[in-house]
């Protein structure tokens, strides 16, 4: 299969200079309001300490957890469904729907809430070759479903499109004027088409934000109240959990609902954060507790950590890589710093460049609401990239020639001799030529200085 | 072996060694009827203090006398909403009347329990929402809040303002999906 890495689909996101600036601008707005939102919180840290400390416990502790969890849900009514895999995790929800909603000469109709669990498990497409009709009411996936597009951020998920984007997208579906381009008005309209939607709905599927293993509930949080409005409609809930969803108390919740909106978009909190417990009476709830791939990385020591993550999507907003390269570069569900790291425990080869695309600032990790040292497992995933030989051949070789000329220091004196000289006497055209001199692509290079910092140091040592 | 086994067996064998959870202390913080205001605004809600739960009538007659269809088990209502409501007659309601039960300074969200919301979909589906809350409980922050919280009953939801979104272009649309406008009214 053909499959083009980062810096491929990066270059090509750049092309377009102007909407590539926009983005990043756009991103780094979003990464202020974040901050202007956590200053004033005086116990912040120590809030981010908490989390973080809470979920390493859990994990540490996660089949009791999960055990605890499903007992107290059961208790509640709920059924719980165990998925080892996604094409388990897809073939659960299908058989829920087949045993729960019966339809007569109509396709079933199913409202989706944000989840990125599906995403990961590509569940629209196979409901919808089982003649199950899927809308997703998020506004912005409702957007980029339109277009059958993935998501570009979790949060965000339309972020990468301009308004007149989507104005042409609802001309086309929804039949709003062409050249229409207000968000309010846009939005307006969605909400008419989708109220049909919610109202016609035969069962609702969302996602999970925080399961509670003391009470059995779990916590969907939105903004929109596409959630509640589409569950509270429909006859039967779905909702798709990853195994590390988990806290232990329902206390907890009360830290990690300080952090999760003000980390994710600077707001204080999100509109709804609805607790589900016990289904309503005469209605079905199910959740299905998902792995793919999740115990794996539970046991890779250097990186389990990053089943700590509340996808609030803060060190995308603030990586320079995300906000110039766009979320769909990095051709997995979840992109940015902890897509890069999440998506080589799950496909090393495909995704070996994205532990690449970074500069290891150490930015995301610094805005990490449940403190994941991000940019350390970056650089400890290029480790094992390179042990696997998966490394690009011009690097590989870069690095090994690079190693030798360091460790031997007449060498490295002639080789930089040789190339100041270059660097003065050599055309512009060669030294910043594109293909063999990439970093000179957007860059020029500093003048070449007389002599070394060594030469130099030894000059004038007194 | 079951997917079941399969998950818990491997968890049980690349789980790290056990550590201890952490205490959350309840945090002190600025439990104001002023700052819980002030949020609110900040989030598109709006906050009115009346002088007692009576007076709540007044209030909706000066604000809402536009709306024709109220869902209320506090002031004047003419749509009724129980548990059996079908969609059909939710989807006509103009505004909900409905108890709050704890509100947080911090972030302007209020407790909404199950058992005072109707019916679960009328707060969602409603265009207005009204929630009626007393000055008494008001806390800080989320710590106070859920201390005050002794349980979550079978269903409840912490609600911030209006519904919104800002999925095109970072543009912030009060009136999602959810209520085009929230009220609170402080008694």
């Amino acid at each position: 299969m053909n499959h083009q890495n980062h810096p491929e689909l990066a270059e090509a996101f750049n092309k377009d200079f102007e909407r590539t600036t926009w983005h990043d601008e756009t991103l780094w707005f979003v990464r202020q309001k974040r901050d202007k939102a956590v200053y004033p919180i005086p116990e912040f840290q120590d809030l981010r300490t908490l989390a973080s400390e809470i979920k390493d416990h859990t994990l540490s502790n996660l089949d009791n957890y999960l055990i605890e969890f499903e007992q107290n849900a059961i208790k509640n009514g709920v059924k719980v469904h165990w998925a080892a895999d996604a094409a388990e995790h897809n073939q659960i929800v299908m058989d829920i729907i087949k045993s729960s909603c019966k339809v007569d000469g109509r396709n079933t109709r199913m409202v989706k809430s944000k989840s990125m669990l599906t995403e990961e498990c590509h569940l629209n497409g196979f409901l919808q070759k089982n003649n199950i009709d899927v809308v997703d009411t998020d506004l912005g996936e409702r957007i980029i479903q339109f277009r059958d597009e993935p998501p570009s951020h979790i949060v965000m998920p339309a972020i990468h499109l301009k308004k007149e984007d989507v104005g042409e997208t609802f001309h086309e579906h929804l039949g709003t004027t062409k050249g229409e381009k207000d968000p309010q008005i846009l939005t307006e309209a969605a909400r008419q088409h989708l109220r049909e939607k919610f109202i016609a709905a035969d069962v609702a599927l969302t996602g999970v934000n925080f399961a509670i293993a003391e009470t059995g509930s779990f916590v969907v949080c939105t903004n929109e109240g596409n959630a509640d409005l589409g569950v509270n409609l429909a006859k039967v809930h779905i909702a798709s959990m990853g195994i590390e969803k988990i806290i232990p108390k329902l206390h907890h919740l009360s830290v990690y609902t300080r952090l999760l909106a003000r980390s994710a978009t600077g707001q204080p909190i999100t509109t709804y954060t609805s607790h589900f417990t016990k289904p309503a009476e005469g209605k079905e709830m199910h959740i299905v507790i998902v792995d793919n791939g999740r115990t794996q990385q539970l046991g890779r020591a250097d990186f389990r950590n990053s089943l700590k993550c509340i996808r609030c999507g803060a060190c995308m907003n603030t990586c320079p890589v995300y906000r110039r390269s766009g979320g769909h570069s990095y051709d997995f569900t979840v992109p940015g710093p902890i897509g890069a790291i999440l998506s080589p425990n799950i496909d090393l080869h495909k995704h070996k460049s994205l532990p690449f695309a970074s500069t290891l600032c150490g930015s995301c990790s610094d805005v990490c609401p449940v403190k994941i040292d991000i940019h350390v497992q970056l650089y400890k995933w290029r480790q094992i990239v390179g042990q696997q030989n998966e490394l690009p051949a011009t690097k590989k070789w870069g690095m090994k020639g690079l190693a030798k000329v360091l460790s031997m220091p007449k060498v490295y004196d002639l080789g930089g001799k040789l190339a100041r000289g270059a660097l003065r006497v050599l055309p512009h055209g060669l030294t910043h030529n594109q293909s063999m001199n990439p970093w000179a692509k957007a860059r020029e290079l500093p003048d070449a200085p007389k002599q070394s910092f060594k030469e130099w140091y030894e000059e004038n040592r007194k | 072996m079951t997917s079941r086994e399969k998950i818990l067996n491997s968890i049980a064998s690349n789980k790290p060694a056990l550590t201890t959870l952490p205490n959350v202390p309840i945090f002190e913080g600025d439990g104001s009827i002023e700052r819980f205001k002030t949020v609110l605004e900040g989030i598109g809600g709006r906050a009115i203090e009346v002088a007692s739960k009576a007076d709540c009538q007044a209030a909706i007659d000066e604000y809402y006398s536009d709306l024709k269809n109220v869902a209320s088990d506090i002031v004047k209502a003419n749509v009724v909403v129980n548990l059996d409501t079908i969609k059909e007659v939710l989807e006509q309601v103009d505004l909900a009347v409905i108890q709050g039960e704890i509100g947080v300074a911090e972030n302007g969200t209020i407790w909404v329990p199950e058992i005072n919301m109707l019916n679960r979909a009328l707060p969602f589906i409603t265009q207005h929402l009204v929630l009626v809350l007393d000055k008494k409980n008001i806390v800080a922050n989320m710590q106070q809040a859920y201390d005050k919280l002794e349980n979550v009953g079978s269903y409840g939801v912490f609600i911030a303002g209006p519904s919104k979104t800002a999925d095109i272009e970072q543009s912030l649309v009060i009136g999602a999906h959810g209520a085009r406008s929230m009220m609170v009214l402080i008694y």
